[in-house]
């Protein structure tokens, strides 16, 4: 399992990164630390989806909180055939769906988002509804780290704590960095299973980037016998797999150009063989 | 519907609505009502305390009316709207998703506690986002229909109550979807008033055709509201008058200007408001003493009105 998942996220990563460079712009660095976690969402079984009934009643919902991510999520839709993979091509350009950040208008898509502290208390809401109406499916949300300084976030983590939405999977992307620096050089985050757990949290810690650990965290989460709701936080690299770009603040929501473009793609593709 | 106040006509109706109607939620910002309590006892599964974070409350509020629920965010006005106003924005405005937000003491209703529960700016704030409603309601009848027409709204929908209990304007509620109703009849001008200065333009009107001077009075309670209708109701008016319980910049009296504007109607129009230089209130002893304040008492309309030329 863990070996076709590293293949498919090094295709989705090379589409996504080839996607950027195309139109000039996306968040990059934000994409690659996520790459795994949605490879396994998406591809690893834990998410149960028909991309051919986007609304489909049963689906698990998946919200991106940490809308700046997109670029990685359009690329995983557009793979599983949610619109024309050909689509990614008008990413950010004239007569396409796709805004830099994420863009309901999207198929599969189930929300617009680019501020940060959003999408994890509608996901709440959605968990909550779910439970109110005895449904089986499961909420999960993906939030930056960056967007744990959000007090709504907080306020949402007491909520969801209280009221055992335990059909809400929060997976926080912890890459450590924010626009200007490195969240525990400015204002230090850590730590952060404490304040989940305080919170009324189940918390797993794995490293974001192994199939192995993001597979073990997520098994059996659809027969979990906590009443908490499960958070994981998943520790990873901003920029993974492109050396000259990673754990670099400068290389926040940008896309390579020229030369460097086709350093990324080839750092890239060195990477997937070396790992 | 005497001696009733708007929040709790408000939730008895929806009371009465969601126990036909699962899909109606209550989401409190720990705000209550009397009539609220009723609505927690025997609908424990329909309602939902947010706490004191009305950002999580209207989130989760947008999360269920994802889902297919009629959610209805509760607390007092200005924290039910400028708490969370980006909130509104990015989830009502721009994803359009449908959630009821009601807000108490709509202006100076919560007279006393000073100018952080005063409200006085949300029409400007509120109007401009495209998807919104506004329904700024004058009584405990109107408040009522609004409870109801609230469910099955397909967008967005802010609620302003006001805190007192006033006298009812209405034997029957008034056409909501029109947005404005006329309260009494001119051919002289009209007084166009919104919530709690609709009353106070009664009054004023009143006293004036007691003097010869013969104005109408609207009461201008949605925003959007049908402008078509609006205009054709001004008739020929030599003049209008509007009154409001909010700062001038950008509120029901903007909108009416807005609206002869687009309309090509060059009417004379004075708005009575609070003059943005005068800032806010902390002037305590009840709200004749705040809005005496802004020269807004009933002799200095009196005056100024009838000093208008």
């Amino acid at each position: 399992m863990a070996a076709t998942l590293k293949a498919k996220a090094y295709e989705l990563k090379k589409t996504m990164l080839e996607t950027c460079i195309r139109a000039g712009t996306g968040h990059v660095t934000s994409s690659l630390s996520c790459a795994e976690i949605l490879t396994t969402l998406f591809h690893g079984g834990a998410l149960r989806f028909d991309p051919k009934r986007p609304a489909w009643e049963d689906r698990d919902r998946f919200i991106l909180s940490k809308g700046q991510a997109s670029p990685m999520l359009y690329t995983v839709l557009g793979d599983l055939g949610y619109f024309p993979k050909e689509d990614l091509q008008k990413f950010a350009q004239a007569g396409g769906p796709f805004g830099v950040h994420l863009q309901k208008s999207v198929p599969g898509a189930e929300i617009t988002c680019g501020s940060l502290g959003h999408g994890f208390g509608l996901a709440a809401g959605m968990a909550l509804a779910a439970r109110m109406d005895r449904r089986n499916h499961l909420v999960f949300t993906l939030l930056g780290d960056g967007e744990c300084y959000e007090g709504s976030i907080w306020e949402t983590a007491l909520f969801a704590g209280h009221h055992r939405l335990n059909n809400l999977v929060a997976i926080v992307d912890r890459n450590y960095q924010c626009v200007l620096d490195f969240t525990e050089n400015f204002l230090a985050l850590e730590p952060m299973e404490k304040k989940w757990e305080a919170f009324g949290w189940r918390v797993k810690r794995v490293d974001g980037h192994s199939f192995d650990d993001l597979l073990d965290a997520l098994k059996g989460v659809r027969s979990r016998r906590s009443v908490q709701p499960l958070v994981i936080l998943a520790d990873t690299v901003k920029g993974a797999g492109v050396g000259f770009m990673a754990c670099n603040p400068i290389w926040h929501g940008a896309a390579p150009r020229g030369d460097e473009a086709q350093q990324a793609l080839r750092e890239l593709e060195r990477s997937a063989r070396d790992e | 519907m005497n001696n009733v106040s708007q929040r709790d006509a408000f939730w008895t109706r929806l009371y009465e609505v969601a126990r036909q109607d699962r899909r109606v939620i209550a989401v409190a910002a720990d705000m209550g009502a009397p009539a609220l309590d009723q609505f927690r006892r025997d609908l424990p599964g329909q309602f939902v305390n947010a706490g004191i974070a009305e950002q999580n409350g209207l989130l989760v509020a947008a999360g269920l009316a994802l889902e297919g629920k009629h959610p209805f965010l509760y607390a007092i006005a200005p924290f039910a709207t400028f708490r969370v106003l980006e909130l509104i924005r990015v989830e009502n405005s721009i994803m359009d998703i449908p959630v009821t937000i009601v807000g108490v003491g709509a202006g100076f209703g919560y007279e006393d506690s000073g100018p952080t529960h005063h409200i006085l700016e949300d029409i400007a704030a509120l109007r401009a986002f495209p998807h919104v409603t506004i329904h700024s309601v004058s009584d405990s009848t109107m408040a009522a229909a609004v409870a109801e027409h609230s469910c099955g709204m397909k967008h967005a929908n802010y609620v302003r109550l006001d805190r007192a209990v006033l006298p009812e304007l209405y034997q029957a509620a008034p056409d909501l979807a029109k947005g404005f109703a006329v309260l009494r009849p001119s051919k002289a001008g009209w007084l166009i008033g919104t919530g709690y200065m609709t009353h106070k333009a009664l009054r004023l009107a009143n006293r004036l055709a007691g003097e010869g001077l013969d104005l109408g009075v609207m009461d201008l309670f949605a925003m959007p509201f049908d402008e078509k209708a609006f205009v054709a109701a001004l008739g020929k008016a030599p003049r209008l008058f509007t009154l409001e319980e909010h700062f001038l910049a950008g509120g029901m009296g903007s909108l009416v200007l807005e609206t002869l504007n687009r309309h090509g109607l060059a009417i004379p129009v004075k708005r009575f408001g609070l003059e943005m230089d005068k800032g806010y209130s902390y002037v305590y002893g009840g709200r004749d003493r705040i809005l005496a304040g802004y020269e807004l008492s009933e002799d200095d309309l009196a005056k100024a009105i009838r000093n208008w030329k």
